[in-house]
């Protein structure tokens, strides 16, 4: 039973978490490029400086003494968002959409008064969002209008894509719908569905809610299969360009597709997590080795990586 | 990718082995220091009375010889000065100095191992001449008597003479005038020089020995018996009974030339008790004296050198990182999450004091208590560091809760806390909320159950006294441990865990 399992896992190539550190992250992520993606400031920082879009930055509140201009701070912007700099797996993120007369108003229309948004900022500042409990900074910044492609398929929240790339070359892909349950968070370990995407064409495919396989939406209940994602190609490109913008050669890279704006990059993850091959049905490990066996010219420019990987990674080839 | 890892291990488990090799080749180091084995304890008392003068009380005391190891030795010599000294093939203890009109007490224990299967290797001995009080006579009747057997070999010589004693001469018995004149020397001399005799005149080198009946018993005195020589080694013959006893002898020899066993020179040794007990002890007790006493360096430089009040600590010291590879094991190849990663190792320590349940017990009421508390006092809006010390004290009180409690029912082991790792409470508690938070309570009991699981198995390790004593004998046995994590660490399989998580691949096939 076991070894079945064993044998049909490595038959397919799905990466398993030892496999993942030791033989991609240790190899292939150089631990002094890890505070580009650590840090979403300076990911954002970087980002700019190679033209590709992030979320307009409205502040950065680096210091307790700060907190108390929060008001004043963001008076000009009836919403927005505020991130811990270092948060890891989308902790410490509060979605506000409106002023109101008692306080903020939260994306999922709990109301939330001043006072606790000061504290919950002084607690990043503290460092209990980040990732190793240092020092932090918070940051706020213009609140995404996802794309309406996932309306029917998102409870609250901010769909997002995560896109993988290994080598400059993006290798998988899918939608982070989020639930009731992940309280509008897309992060799959809080419950959000991780949809899978194919390739080539950019559809939806099936989905993947706490490990389990699932066709539709546990809160809405419609289908997430079959739908197009907008900007797809223009998504992969980004991904592919991450790599050579931060020196990072294994990536889990997060975007969110506005209304206006299109594709904006969000995050950068040095430790992607695994669950995105449940959703595909396929091997990242597979994919890995079809890259390291490609032919050297394959790997020349961003367009060219992406064009080969539509190729070979469409559900059509079925790798 | 994976060779240099390998190597590394390699070179480790080597160098393991090759100290290892080199402790139990040439040190003698036992290879299973806690084997059980079965000992003997010997132990020899008595009292001195004596005059003005200078009293000496001289006892053959065993040694250590291919045959046998002696530990342990103790002695008890009151006023007296006491030396060891070497009589010709024997040791004997010496107790010497005035006694005082009350008497002294003098006493000798010690632990010795019978090693049956290795025999002494000994120079044939040279065939002495007959005893200075034997008559020429007496030494023809003897040489009559035997002739008829000078031609078969020595043992069967042995055999002949030693049914002889019993009164058994054979097919073909001497004549009657020699049995009679035979049976009148018996009358005139003791026993015993009549079988030295018969064996000197069929040219067999014998030897008297004093010792100990090998046997669970309380003696006032040491048993004489006969060693000869057939040859090769020393067969053992029972004079009174004229037994010949089969390897292995159960006797322990005392002195081997004729001497006394005690012998007292102005005064006199009285109520003298030898008391012989089994005893199972493990291998490296036997070894032990022999090595703190040892020049070699690996002998200089072993752990039993520590002062004892030390030892006690570095003896689960050197256990931690056999727990550290536990956790290895059950994160990566079983998959199991856990509250930090060597936070179930302090736990284990802990439990060392306060015994499983209980620690247990306390460990999650305090976890839990402060848990409750935490998400109360998330309310207040504290800053992380003084939240943090919120915490800590809560623990503290807690554990000074729990000893009142103890102390009110008598129960020591909610005493015994002391070393219960209060700040790994405190961040325990803090993770834990942060688990339930964001990943639920289900991830937060998972982690909960792997963290007390590992704690549970590293901390039944740590009992494992054999496990304990085999590496303070061998501390290289860390470098074979380190090999083990070095291969760990390049374990690239999937986690057993891995295996659930994924079933919907395996599964949908």
């Amino acid at each position: 039973m076991i070894l079945k399992a064993v044998r049909w896992l490595r038959e397919v190539g799905v990466l398993g978490m030892n496999c993942r550190n030791t033989e991609y992250i240790m190899r292939f992520n150089p631990r002094s490029f890890f505070p580009l993606v650590d840090d979403k400031l300076k990911t954002k920082q970087l980002a700019k400086a190679h033209q590709i879009p992030t979320p307009p930055l409205y502040h950065v509140i680096e210091h307790h003494g700060d907190i108390g201009d929060l008001k004043e701070l963001v008076s000009d912007h009836s919403e927005f968002v505020i991130k811990p700099a270092r948060g890891a797996g989308g902790s410490g993120i509060i979605l506000v959409s409106e002023h109101s007369a008692e306080g903020f108003t939260k994306q999922n229309g709990e109301v939330i008064l001043l006072k606790d948004l000061t504290y919950h900022i002084s607690d990043i500042l503290s460092g209990i969002y980040s990732l190793e409990g240092l020092e932090d900074r918070a940051f706020i910044e213009a609140l995404v209008h996802p794309d309406t492609a996932f309306d029917a398929i998102t409870y609250l929240g901010v769909p997002d894509i995560r896109i993988i790339a290994y080598r400059g070359v993006p290798v998988m892909g899918m939608v982070r719908l989020p639930t009731r349950a992940s309280d509008g968070k897309a992060n799959l370990h809080r419950g959000a569905i991780g949809v899978g995407i194919d390739m080539g064409e950019g559809t939806t495919l099936k989905g993947v809610h706490h490990s389990r396989i699932v066709t539709h939406h546990p809160d809405t209940n419609k289908p997430v299969t079959g739908i197009q994602v907008p900007h797809w190609e223009n998504m992969l490109l980004i991904a592919a360009r991450t790599g050579e913008m931060t020196g990072l050669d294994y990536l889990g890279v997060d975007l969110v597709i506005d209304r206006e704006r299109g594709p904006l990059l969000l995050e950068l993850n040095a430790r992607p997590g695994l669950q995105i091959q449940i959703a595909n049905q396929a091997g990242l490990l597979r994919r890995f080795q079809l890259i390291d066996n490609a032919p050297p010219e394959i790997f020349s420019t961003p367009e060219i990586r992406v064009a080969w990987a539509l190729e070979t990674f469409s559900a059509r080839a079925a790798n | 990718m994976k060779r240099p890892a390998t190597l590394l291990a390699m070179a480790l488990l080597l160098l393991s082995f090759a100290l290892i090799g080199y402790r139990v080749i040439w040190l003698q180091y036992p290879i299973f220091p806690a084997a059980p084995q079965k000992v003997w304890r010997l132990s020899m008392d008595g009292h001195v009375s004596g005059g003005e003068n200078e009293t000496t009380v001289m006892v053959g005391l065993p040694f250590t010889h291919k045959g046998q190891i002696v530990a342990e030795e103790r002695i008890r010599s009151g006023t007296l000065a006491f030396n060891l000294l070497r009589e010709g093939p024997n040791q004997v203890g010496v107790w010497s100095g005035v006694i005082s009109p009350r008497g002294e007490g003098i006493g000798y224990s010690a632990t010795v191992q019978v090693r049956p299967q290795q025999p002494t290797k000994t120079k044939t001995p040279i065939l002495e001449p007959y005893p200075l009080n034997i008559q020429e006579e007496d030494q023809a009747l003897a040489k009559r008597l035997v002739r008829r057997w000078d031609l078969l070999p020595p043992s069967d010589r042995l055999r002949r003479i030693a049914a002889a004693l019993r009164g058994i001469w054979g097919s073909s018995p001497p004549e009657d005038q020699d049995l009679k004149n035979w049976s009148a020397f018996q009358e005139k001399h003791i026993h015993l020089d009549a079988v030295l005799l018969l064996l000197r005149a069929a040219s067999l080198p014998a030897r008297v020995v004093e010792g100990l009946q090998l046997a669970e018993t309380v003696k006032g005195s040491t048993l004489t018996w006969v060693e000869v020589w057939t040859g090769q080694e020393w067969d053992t013959l029972q004079p009174d009974k004229g037994e010949i006893h089969q390897k292995p002898v159960p006797f322990l020899p005392l002195t081997t030339n004729g001497l006394s066993a005690t012998r007292v020179i102005n005064g006199e040794l009285s109520d003298v008790r030898w008391t012989l007990s089994r005893e199972i002890i493990n291998q490296w007790r036997m070894q032990f004296d022999r090595i703190m006493r040892s020049n070699r360096f690996l002998d200089r430089w072993s752990l039993f050198r520590l002062p004892p009040e030390f030892q006690k600590t570095f003896r689960i010291l050197i256990l931690v990182p056999i727990g550290a590879l536990m956790i290895s094991l059950l994160r990566d190849i079983i998959g199991l999450p856990t509250f930090g990663v060597f936070l179930p190792l302090l736990m284990a320590l802990a439990f060392r004091n306060t015994g499983l349940a209980y620690g247990l017990g306390i460990f999650w009421g305090v976890v839990l208590f402060g848990y409750l508390v935490r998400r109360q006092i998330d309310k207040l809006r504290l800053l992380l560091v003084p939240r943090l010390s919120v915490i800590l004290t809560l623990v503290i009180l807690c554990i000074i809760f729990f000893a009142l409690l103890g102390n009110k029912f008598g129960l020591r082991e909610f005493m015994a806390v002391g070393l219960l790792p209060f700040v790994i409470l405190t961040m325990t508690i803090e993770r834990f909320f942060v688990i339930v938070e964001e990943a639920g309570a289900r991830e937060a009991l998972w982690t909960a159950v792997g963290s007390a699981g590992v704690a549970v198995i590293t901390y039944k390790i740590y009992q494992l006294e054999p496990l304990q004593l085999t590496f303070f004998v061998y501390p290289e046995l860390l470098f074979a441990i380190a090999a083990l994590q070095v291969l760990l660490g390049r374990y690239t399989g999937y986690r057993l865990l891995e295996l659930f998580r994924f079933r919907g691949f395996w599964r949908s096939s």
